[in-house]
């Protein structure tokens, strides 16, 4: 395949990964803007939807308002904030041109995964499980603090995780706005006939979000393993 | 089990799109509903690219050739590598609607590999006369070129225009200015590059929003680019607020209309050459611009801005 000799001749070429203009320049661009994005979401969407699972209830509501960040493609809501006189494309310090539209964007299409896994994480929390909380004497936030969310905490994980790996990947679309990241590679490459350069820039971010999928799954079973409170349940509560 | 689902899906989807294909075609090879066509001079197969100022031109073509006697089919395409492919034109397509420097450097990329320098110029003659050789062999005759010519086109905001005092090209000589143009300018000498070399404009930065698009309009107009690309037969950039630059020095290759024929077909069917070229005469760079924007703005039928266009000129 001319193509993808073509590629790996793109990718081993320092040239191209340095300078502002560099594929490592876009690499860090992408990533900030990819882990910004996240921690938006995090930021408005998983108090929310714990608070919300805690209380088992208005989850149907938020889940679906949330889904809205699916529903609509990530490329419409970034055309018509880039359209709009805020956001628009102004620059935006180092998330660079429409890098405000291209946020928001990205922290709409994250929120669904995080709050739909947030919200059932803590909603499906065994009954007797809370209830012998209860029993004990714990208050409401005790048994939010020390019970509901350690056991919900591997589902919220994996939604975090899905999220930024989808964000990741999604990010590439700023380029169809001229803003920051990777995405222009391939627009480049695809626009001026040079397939190896747009397939080698596919291939940067294909691997990236493989890294970026190893980390968080360590990262998510780091943080679901609770000896303390599994161990216990584990035996005796068998639904 | 997933896979074989997925499979019938992609079955079920395949036979669609070929039943809505084959749709398609029985649509475009039924000749037009045949109310004047006086005598038949045979069948006659046109192609051509699909947006909208190709699609007005072919128009033009199917209703005067079918006025002429002939029993036209049309099937217009997304791009010249499809109509141009193997049994294509200019065997299976007898006339297809040209621009002269575009399908001239094509054929020359198609000869010669497509990293081979454009043998393209300004000048429509110059153009053919290069690319001569490359015609008789692919078996191509064209007729006279149109003096209505769709080449890049380079506008500013009419208020930069009016504070810098631009009406060419070369009056940004030596300036500092940002870019806006489709994302294959680059080092283009019809674009970036020539704007770079040929006029020693400061190109600071290319923005990639696009041919004549939206994004491109709205970054020139807001200041935050100083150039836009569009075309010379771009209707609507007055009326967007901004002006094109005149192309003083020649950077972009010749791209007047012109009707391509199969010779074969030409030698058979000699008349139409005098019912194209009567077409050519008749358009302008400006006229083609105001039915462009009936087409792009206003959201006409190509067939119904080509028909007015060809009683307006009193062709039919």
């Amino acid at each position: 395949m001319k193509v993808l000799q073509q590629a790996w001749a793109y990718l081993t070429d320092g040239s191209h990964w340095s300078g502002t203009e560099g594929m490592g320049a876009l690499l860090g661009q992408q990533l900030l803007i990819t882990v910004t994005a996240l921690a938006l979401a995090l930021l408005v969407g998983l108090p929310v939807a714990l608070w919300l699972g805690h209380l088992g209830r208005g989850g149907f509501a938020a889940i679906n308002i949330s889904n809205i960040g699916r529903a609509i493609p990530t490329f419409a809501l970034l055309a018509l904030l880039v359209t709009a006189d805020w956001p628009g494309t102004a620059e935006f310090g180092p998330y660079g041109r429409a890098g405000l539209a291209t946020l928001l964007a990205l922290t709409a299409f994250a929120l669904p995964p995080i709050i739909t896994n947030a919200y059932v994480a803590v909603d499906e929390v065994a009954d007797d499980v809370k209830e012998s909380a209860r029993g004990m004497g714990m208050t409401a936030f005790q048994l939010f603090r020390r019970v509901e969310l350690p056991l919900a905490l591997p589902l919220v994980a994996s939604g975090i995780r899905v999220a930024l790996v989808q964000v990741w990947a999604t990010a590439t679309i700023a380029a169809l706005v001229a803003g920051p990241g990777l995405g222009r590679v391939i627009t480049d490459g695809f626009a001026n006939t040079d397939y190896g350069k747009g397939i080698a820039g596919a291939m940067v971010v294909a691997a990236v979000a493989l890294v970026l999928e190893l980390v968080a799954a360590a990262v998510q079973a780091a943080v679901s393993q609770q000896p303390d409170t599994r161990g216990r349940l584990a035996t005796g509560h068998r639904r | 089990m997933q896979f074989r689902r997925l499979l019938a899906t992609g079955l079920a989807a395949g036979a669609l799109l070929l039943t809505a294909a084959c749709a398609g075609d029985d649509l475009n090879s039924n000749p037009s509903d045949g109310s004047s066509s006086p005598t038949a001079k045979g069948s006659l197969t046109i192609s051509g690219q699909d947006w909208y100022e190709a699609a007005i031109v072919a128009n033009m073509y199917k209703e005067l050739l079918t006025a002429s006697g002939y029993d036209v089919s049309m099937t217009l395409v997304g791009t010249r590598d499809i109509y141009m492919a193997k049994g294509q034109f200019p065997s299976g397509v007898d006339v297809v609607p040209e621009y002269v420097g575009g399908l001239i450097d094509f054929l020359n990329a198609q000869a010669n590999g497509s990293e081979v320098e454009p043998i393209s110029s300004a000048d429509a003659a110059a153009t053919i006369a290069a690319g001569q050789s490359l015609l008789d062999a692919k078996g191509i005759t064209l007729l006279d070129p149109s003096t209505a010519t769709d080449t890049n086109a380079f506008f500013v905001s009419k208020e930069y225009a009016a504070a810098n005092g631009l009406a060419n090209l070369s009056d940004l000589a030596g300036k500092d200015v940002v870019l806006a143009a489709a994302p294959d300018c680059k080092g283009r000498s019809d674009c970036e590059g020539g704007l770079k070399d040929t006029y020693g404009i400061n190109i600071t930065k290319l923005l990639p929003l696009g041919f004549a698009s939206e994004q491109t309009y709205q970054s020139v107009l807001d200041g935050e680019s100083q150039l836009g690309e569009t075309q010379t037969t771009d209707g609507t950039v007055d009326a967007q607020g901004a002006v094109l630059l005149a192309d003083d020095k020649g950077i972009q290759p010749a791209g007047n209309l012109v009707p391509a024929v199969s010779t074969e077909f030409l030698a058979a069917h000699p008349d139409v050459a005098d019912t194209l070229n009567a077409l050519m005469a008749a358009l302008t760079t400006e006229k083609l611009a105001e039915l462009n924007a009936k087409v792009s703005v206003d959201r006409a039928k190509p067939e119904d801005v080509a028909h007015a266009f060809l009683v307006e000129a009193g062709l039919v």
